[in-house]
C-alpha cells in the first residue's frame, strides 16, 4: 500500500548493528565448543559474554530485516511503495550458500522417509527418532562438506580444530534430543547459532554490496529458518516429539519461539533503511492480531507469515478452545498498538525466557565463534534478578517461598519479567550443600513426557540403599578425577557389567566404559564432571523449570 | 447451604471463589491434613486416580465415570496442578471435597505440589492471572506441605464387585476368577482377564523367598508385616504413592518416619517417592528427570514381598492407554488426564478396588479353590495375589462451548 513519501531515503545500508565477520587477514583459532554454564550463576556470566552479544546482535539484525521496507524507487505519483517480506515472497535473492543449505535441509527431511516411526507400543515419543538422529549424526560431516564451501569449512585456522568442529556442534544441537525424544527452544537457539557461525565466517555475505540492504538476512530467515521450522514440525509430528518439560498452557508455545519474532516483524510498519526498529504500529494490510483464534484467518495467513505459521501448527496439534490451551498467545492477540509492539515484546520475552534461563542455555556450547569470554562492551547484566533466581546447585527450603514471589514487586530496569522471578533457588543455601557431592552429571533424558526437576542437571548425593542387599549405586572415579573426565552417569547398579549394558544403550550412552564401581554398600558421592557428551546434544530447554520459554 | 457447600457448587461450575474463602478453606484443610500420617490408611472400596494437571473438565468427566463424591471413595495420587488451565479450580474443588468429606477422599502429594515446580510449570502464573496476586498460590503451597506422601489401601477384595452402575442393569455377578476388568466411559466392559494367568506365572518357580525374608506377624504394610489381610479373598494391601520407590526406603514404616511437612527436597527419600519411575532395568538407575530414580522389577517385587503388598499404584507418567501394569502386575501406573496438554491423544483411567466383605462377616463366600487359602498364608510366597482391579477408561470431556473470557492485561513484556 502506498504511503506519502518521506523526504530523503539514504541509500547506504543502515547503521543498525550487524554480526561482525571474522577478519580473514590472519588464521583463526577455532575451539571445540564446550559447555560452560554449569550452574545458575553462570548465566550472569553468559549475559556479559561475547556469545550473548553476538546472539542478540544476529537476532536483531535478522529481525530488523523482516520489517516491510519502503521501496527506494519512488513511483511516478510521488508515493513510496512498500515491499513486504512474506514467506512466499519472490523478491529475495538466495546466495549459493543459502541454496546449498536449503538442499541440506531437504536431505534431512528425506532421512525422515528413510526412518519411518516405529509402529510398536510406546509411552509417547517414538524411539525411531533416535535412528533419525543417529543417521544425521553419521552423515553430518559429509553433509556439511557437500553443502558448505571450502572457504567456510576450511576457514584459515591455526590449530587442528577447524571451523567444521564448531559448525557441526551447533548443527547437531538443532534438531531435538534423541535421548529424551523431545524438542524445545534450546534446539532452535542452536540452529540460530549455526547460522550465526556461517555468517561470521563470511558464508552468507554477498561479495559485492547487495543493492537491497537486508537481502542476506531475509534470505536466512525465509530461505533457511522457514524450511528449518517446516522440518522441525515434521519431526515433531512423525516421531511425536515431546514438548520437552512443557509448561502446558502457561507457555508461549510448546516448541518454538523465533517464528513469533520474525512473524511479528513481517507485519510491522514499513521502515526505511536508516530508521530505528519500530516499536509499534503495523503495516496497513496486516491482519488483526485477534485473528490468531480464527481458524479461517489462520489458514489464510499461515503460508505467508511465520507468526501465523506457528499458530497454524498449534491449531493442527491441539484440540480445544484456543484461549484455553494458549492463553498467552490469546492475551497477546488483544494488543491494540500493532505488530511492532508485539515484536518488541517478543524480543524482550526471548531475552528473558530463553537466553536468560539456565535450563535453556545450560547446554549451549561455547567455542571461538560464540565465545564465553567477557564482552568488553557489555553492559552489566541488565537484570540481576535473573542471576539471583537461577538455580544454584542444591537446596530449596520452604523458606524460599517468599523469595519466589518477592522479585515481582521489586522495581526493575529493562525487562520486568514476571517469569524472571519464578526461577527459584535459595541464594545462600548453596553453601550448606556438601560440596563434594555436587555432581553435574548430564541431565540424561529418556523418552518421557514427564516433568524435569528444575534443578536437574545432574544428581547429587546418593544414598545408602538401606539393607545392603543390592547397593543400588556405585560410581566411578573420585571427585578429583572427575572434573576432566567425561561424565558417566554418576552412579549405577552394583552389577557393573550387567547394569551398564542394560542402561547404556538407551539412557547412559556415555557410561559404557566405566571402571568397576567401588564396593557396594557405601555410596560414593557423584563427582562434578564436565560433560562433553551432553554439550553435544543440547537437551531441550523445556524440561528445566525456569526455562519456560514456549 | 453452608459456605462450604456453596464454594463446592461454585467450583463445580468452574468458577473461582473469593480469596478470603480460599484462605479459610486452605486453613481448614491444613488442620485436617496435619493429623494424617505420612502414609494414610484407606479402606477399600476406593477409586484410585492419577495426575489431573488442572484439566478441570476432565476431572468432571472422571467423577461422571467413576461416581460422584461422596458416593464413591476417591484417592488422588497428586499432580493436581500445573500445565492445565484450571489448576486452581481443580485443586480447590478437591480440597473443598476433602474438607467436606474427609473420610471419602484422600489426597496425596505429587511432585508438582511444590513451590519450586509450580513457579515453573504454570500454577503460579495461573494464580497471578486469576487473582492478581500470589496470595492464593501461597495458601495452596502451604497446604501442599501437609499432604500425605502415600496411602495404604487395606481390605481389598481379590474379586471384582459388580460395577456400581451394573446394579440397575441387573448384570450377573462378576466371576470370581476375573482379576482385571476394563470398562469404558459408557460403563461397558471392554476386556476381562482371568486370574489363571497369574497362577501359571506363580508356578513358574518364582515363589521362592529371597534370603532374609522376615517372618510375618503384624498387619500389612508395617515393619512387622504379615499376611493378615484377612480372608483368603483378600486382595492384599496396595501402596499408593505419586512417583515410586526410593533406595532409602525399604519398608513402608520408613516412609512413616519422614518429616514431610516441608517443601519437596531436591533429593532424599521424600523426593524419590514423588519423583521416581519404574523402568526395565536391574535394581536402580539414574532418572532422566534429574530427581528421583529409576527402579527395576526386582526392586518392586522385593519391596512388595517384604511389606506384604500385593500392588503398588502410582501415577507420574503419561501412559497412552490410561494405565499400565508392569513387572508381573506388581506395580501399576494410573494416569487420569485425558488428551494431556490438549495434544497427547491419550485416554485416561481410574482404578477401582473393591472391598473384601468376607472378612467383615457379611458374606462368607467360597470360590471353591481350596489351594488358595493355604497359598495365601504361605510365608514363602514371593508375589502376593493382587486385588481384583477394575479400570475405567475415559476420554477428554466434550468441547462444549466454554465461553470465551475477556482478554486479560498482557504480560509485562508487551506493555
Amino acid at each position: 500500500m502506498d504511503e506519502p513519501a518521506a523526504t530523503s531515503i539514504p541509500h547506504s545500508a543502515s547503521n543498525a548493528p550487524s554480526l561482525e565477520l571474522l577478519s580473514r587477514t590472519q588464521p583463526h583459532i577455532f575451539i571445540n565448543p564446550l559447555k560452560k554454564i554449569d550452574e545458575g550463576q553462570d548465566v550472569s556470566t553468559f549475559l556479559i559474554s561475547k556469545a550473548y552479544g553476538d546472539i542478540m546482535t544476529f537476532l536483531l539484525q535478522l529481525n530488523r530485516a523482516m520489517f516491510p521496507l519502503y521501496n527506494q524507487d519512488v513511483s511516478t505519483s510521488g508515493k513510496k511503495r512498500v515491499q513486504t517480506w512474506d514467506v512466499d515472497c519472490q523478491a529475495i535473492e538466495y546466495s549459493e550458500t543459502v541454496r546449498n543449505l536449503r538442499h541440506l535441509l531437504e536431505e534431512l527431511d528425506q532421512i525422515i522417509d528413510e526412518v519411518p516411526p516405529d509402529p510398536g507400543p510406546r509411552r509417547f515419543g517414538n524411539a525411531s527418532f533416535k535412528k533419525w538422529y543417529q543417521t544425521v549424526e553419521e552423515r553430518t560431516s559429509g553433509l556439511l562438506k557437500s553443502r558448505l564451501s571450502k572457504s567456510t569449512l576450511q576457514y584459515p585456522h591455526d590449530s587442528d580444530v577447524t571451523a567444521e568442529s564448531e559448525l557441526s556442534s551447533y548443527f547437531l544441537g538443532s534438531f531435538g534430543s534423541s535421548q529424551r525424544l523431545d524438542y524445545g527452544s534450546g534446539h532452535e537457539l542452536s540452529f540460530l547459532a549455526f547460522l550465526g557461525c556461517i555468517w561470521k565466517l563470511g558464508g552468507f555475505t554477498s561479495s559485492s554490496e547487495h543493492p537491497h540492504p537486508g537481502n542476506d538476512e531475509r534470505a536466512i530467515v525465509l530461505g533457511l529458518i522457514v524450511p528449518y521450522l517446516t522440518l522441525i514440525r515434521r519431526l515433531i509430528l512423525t516421531y511425536t516429539l515431546e514438548p520437552a518439560g512443557s509448561h502446558g498452557v502457561w507457555g508461549l508455545d510448546d516448541h518454538s519461539f523465533i517464528p513469533y519474532i520474525f512473524g511479528s516483524a513481517q507485519y510491522g510498519p514499513a521502515i526505511s533503511p536508516s530508521d530505528q526498529r519500530p516499536i509499534e504500529g503495523s503495516r496497513p494490510n496486516a491482519p488483526d492480531p485477534a485473528d490468531v483464534a480464527k481458524i479461517s484467518a489462520v489458514e489464510r495467513q499461515r503460508h505467508q507469515n511465520m507468526y501465523f505459521g506457528a499458530i497454524g501448527f498449534i491449531h493442527d496439534v491441539k484440540k480445544g478452545p484456543f484461549w484455553e490451551h494458549s492463553p498467552m498467545l490469546y492475551d497477546i492477540s488483544g494488543i491494540r498498538t500493532g505488530w511492532g509492539k508485539i515484536n518488541k515484546g517478543m524480543i524482550k520475552m526471548y531475552n528473558a525466557e530463553v537466553l536468560s534461563k539456565f535450563p535453556v542455555v545450560q547446554h549451549f556450547p561455547f567455542g571461538s565463534l560464540f565465545s564465553f569470554d567477557q564482552d568488553p562492551n557489555a553492559k552489566p547484566p541488565p537484570t540481576s534478578i535473573h542471576a539471583a533466581n537461577q538455580p544454584v546447585r542444591d537446596g530449596f527450603g520452604s523458606s524460599s517461598a517468599e523469595k519466589v514471589a518477592a522479585p515481582r514487586e521489586s522495581p526493575q530496569l529493562g525487562t520486568p519479567a514476571p517469569w524472571a522471578s519464578r526461577a527459584t533457588s535459595v541464594p545462600g543455601v548453596e553453601a550448606v550443600t556438601a560440596a563434594p557431592r555436587a555432581s553435574r552429571g548430564p541431565p540424561i533424558p529418556g523418552p518421557s513426557v514427564g516433568t524435569a526437576a528444575p534443578w536437574a542437571r545432574g544428581r547429587t548425593a546418593m544414598i545408602n540403599p538401606g539393607d545392603g542387599a543390592a547397593a543400588p549405586l556405585a560410581r566411578k572415579g573420585t571427585p578429583s578425577s572427575a572434573a576432566e573426565s567425561e561424565t558417566a552417569a554418576p552412579w549405577a547398579s552394583s552389577q557393573p557389567a550387567a547394569a551398564s549394558a542394560a542402561l547404556s544403550p538407551t539412557r547412559f550412552p556415555q557410561s559404557g566404559a566405566r571402571p568397576p564401581p567401588p564396593p557396594a554398600g557405601r555410596p560414593i558421592p557423584p563427582e562434578a564432571a564436565g560433560d562433553d557428551a551432553a554439550a553435544q546434544s543440547m537437551p531441550p530447554p523445556t524440561r528445566a523449570p525456569w526455562t519456560k520459554p514456549p | 447451604m453452608s459456605d462450604l457447600d456453596k464454594a463446592i457448587s461454585e467450583l463445580r461450575a468452574c468458577k473461582i471463589i473469593p480469596e478470603p474463602q480460599v484462605r479459610e478453606i486452605c486453613h481448614k484443610a491444613r488442620e485436617l491434613l496435619i493429623e494424617e500420617a505420612n502414609v494414610v490408611q484407606v479402606d477399600a472400596p476406593v477409586t484410585i486416580c492419577g495426575d489431573i494437571h488442572g484439566q478441570f473438565h476432565d476431572l468432571m468427566e472422571l467423577f461422571r465415570v467413576g461416581g460422584d463424591v461422596p458416593d464413591t471413595n476417591y484417592l488422588f495420587m497428586g499432580d493436581f496442578v500445573d500445565r492445565g488451565f484450571y489448576s486452581l479450580e481443580s485443586f480447590l474443588l478437591l480440597l473443598c471435597l476433602k474438607v467436606r468429606y474427609p473420610d471419602r477422599i484422600t489426597l496425596i502429594r505429587g511432585n508438582h505440589e511444590s513451590r519450586q515446580i509450580t513457579t515453573v510449570y504454570g500454577f503460579y502464573d495461573e494464580c497471578l492471572r486469576k487473582y492478581g496476586s500470589a496470595n492464593v498460590w501461597r495458601y495452596c503451597c502451604e497446604v501442599f506441605d501437609y499432604l500425605a506422601l502415600g496411602a495404604l489401601v487395606l481390605g481389598t477384595s481379590s474379586t471384582l464387585e459388580p460395577s456400581f452402575t451394573d446394579q440397575s442393569q441387573a448384570t450377573e455377578a462378576v466371576d470370581d476368577d476375573v482379576e482385571i476388568e476394563i470398562m469404558n466411559s459408557r460403563n461397558e466392559i471392554t476386556a476381562r482377564f482371568p486370574r489363571s494367568r497369574r497362577r501359571l506365572f506363580e508356578s513358574d518357580g518364582l515363589n521362592s523367598s529371597p534370603p532374609g525374608t522376615p517372618s510375618k506377624a503384624g498387619p500389612p504394610g508395617t515393619g512387622a508385616t504379615s499376611d493378615s489381610g484377612g480372608s483368603h479373598l483378600s486382595g492384599g494391601a496396595v501402596l499408593c504413592v505419586h512417583g515410586g520407590l526410593s533406595p532409602l526406603i525399604d519398608s513402608v514404616d520408613k516412609i512413616r518416619l519422614l518429616d514431610r511437612k516441608q517443601e519437596v527436597p531436591h533429593e532424599g527419600a521424600m523426593c524419590d517417592l514423588l519423583w521416581s519411575d519404574p523402568d526395565e532395568i536391574d535394581t536402580w538407575g539414574l532418572s532422566p528427570r534429574g530427581a528421583g530414580f529409576l527402579f527395576g522389577p526386582d526392586i518392586v517385587k522385593r519391596f512388595n514381598h517384604l511389606n506384604d503388598l500385593s500392588l503398588i499404584a502410582r501415577a507420574h507418567q503419561l501412559v497412552m492407554e490410561g494405565f499400565k501394569e508392569m513387572f508381573d502386575s506388581s506395580i501399576v501406573t494410573v494416569w487420569s488426564a485425558p488428551n494431556y496438554c490438549y495434544r497427547c491423544g491419550n485416554v485416561a483411567a481410574i482404578l477401582e478396588l473393591g472391598e473384601d466383605t468376607s472378612n467383615g462377616g457379611v458374606v462368607s463366600r467360597s470360590n471353591g479353590d481350596p489351594g488358595r487359602s493355604s497359598q495365601a498364608f504361605s510365608p514363602n510366597q514371593a508375589l502376593r495375589s493382587g486385588p481384583g482391579r477394575r479400570y475405567r477408561v475415559f476420554e477428554a470431556a466434550p468441547q462444549d462451548p466454554r465461553g470465551m473470557p475477556a482478554k486479560k492485561p498482557v504480560a509485562d513484556y508487551f506493555l
